[in-house]
């Protein structure tokens, strides 16, 4: 079956890397999976951080899930933690899961307006 | 919710927040019977009889109880829109199971949307969590399991974002081909 050999290939291929260590993650994104986080899309973020980590080869990040936050206007929510550093990024879509990837997590810069509660 | 695959994610989490580390989901579709179903079965902290009431109330909130949450009323509803049936049960050894049955082909079901999304978002977010899927397309039978996937990984870790984007791809091919009637179980061909 073509998949299964594609994952042995994936395998090798990430047994050679040697960036690939279960847990020493430097990041930490948290995504809210509250009933009303799912229903605005949570499980559609994960997504698209999983697609944009894979792109951007960052696998020191983890990705984690917590549930209801109490922020249900601001769903979907997640929180960047870096060091000491938290940063709560609200109302998020897919394209804003990436941009939060390439931006935050690549070159370390936080989206200042992405973490303001929009009125 | 738009998805009965979102209603499983947020039912699953809840077995997670209960402390269940095995999870099994269940799909069955018969067209010939008219009949969709799906069953979330842990193995979390299980439930009483009056909570079983309870959960099914959506003022009902203590923090104390975690299954508690709009969660379950929701899902009461969509199953009440088409005349479906939601069944929420205490099992013997600890754990419980959630099961809802539609009519298949009712105009006011929920289609069971991305599953695929849904079992994806919590193998990432439960690094700890054995979890099985059953998908029955009338006589085809597709089953997926964590335990074998990390088998086949070697010590690769299954959180690594190239393999659970491999996997995404791969469940969707996988009830892709269900649907159209020609399958292999997981990993016979590994
Ligand atoms: S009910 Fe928890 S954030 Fe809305």
């Amino acid at each position: 079956m073509k998949s299964l050999d594609e994952l042995d290939k994936l395998r090798q291929k990430l047994q050679q890397d040697m960036q690939v260590r279960d847990n020493d993650h430097e990041v930490r994104v948290t995504v809210s999976m509250g009933t009303c986080g799912i229903a605005a899309g949570a499980r559609e973020i994960v997504q698209a951080m999983l697609e944009e980590l894979k792109e951007q080869g960052l696998n020191n990040v983890a990705l984690t899930q917590t549930s209801c936050v109490g922020l249900c206007q601001h769903e979907p929510l997640l929180e960047v933690a870096r060091g000491g550093e938290k940063t709560t990024y609200i109302n998020v879509d897919r394209e804003k899961a990436r941009e939060i990837v390439r931006k935050h997590l690549v070159q370390g810069q936080v989206i200042k307006d992405w973490t303001n509660p929009e009125k | 919710m738009e998805e009965l695959s979102q209603h499983i994610l947020d039912i699953a989490f809840n077995s997670l927040e209960a402390g269940a580390t095995e999870l099994t989901i269940s799909v069955w579709e018969d067209i010939k019977h008219n009949l969709l179903q799906f069953e979330v079965l842990d193995n979390g902290r299980g439930i009483t009889a009056e909570d079983i009431t309870k959960i099914l109330d959506p003022f009902y909130t203590t923090k104390s109880f975690k299954r508690v949450g709009l969660g379950v009323p929701l899902l009461q509803e969509a199953v009440d829109r088409c005349g479906g049936n939601l069944k929420i049960k205490a099992l013997p050894p600890g754990g419980t199971s959630v099961t809802a049955t539609f009519p298949h082909d009712h105009l006011d079901r929920a289609p069971l949307g991305d599953i695929t999304g849904t079992l994806i978002t919590l193998i990432t977010g439960h690094r700890q969590l054995n979890l099985v899927y059953r998908h029955r397309y009338n006589r085809q039978t597709f089953i997926f399991e964590t335990r074998q996937l990390k088998t086949l990984l070697r010590g690769i870790p299954l959180h690594t974002p190239e393999v659970l984007v491999w996997l995404k791809n791969y469940l969707n091919l996988k009830i892709i081909d269900l649907r159209r009637e020609t399958n292999e179980e997981f990993g016979r061909a590994g």
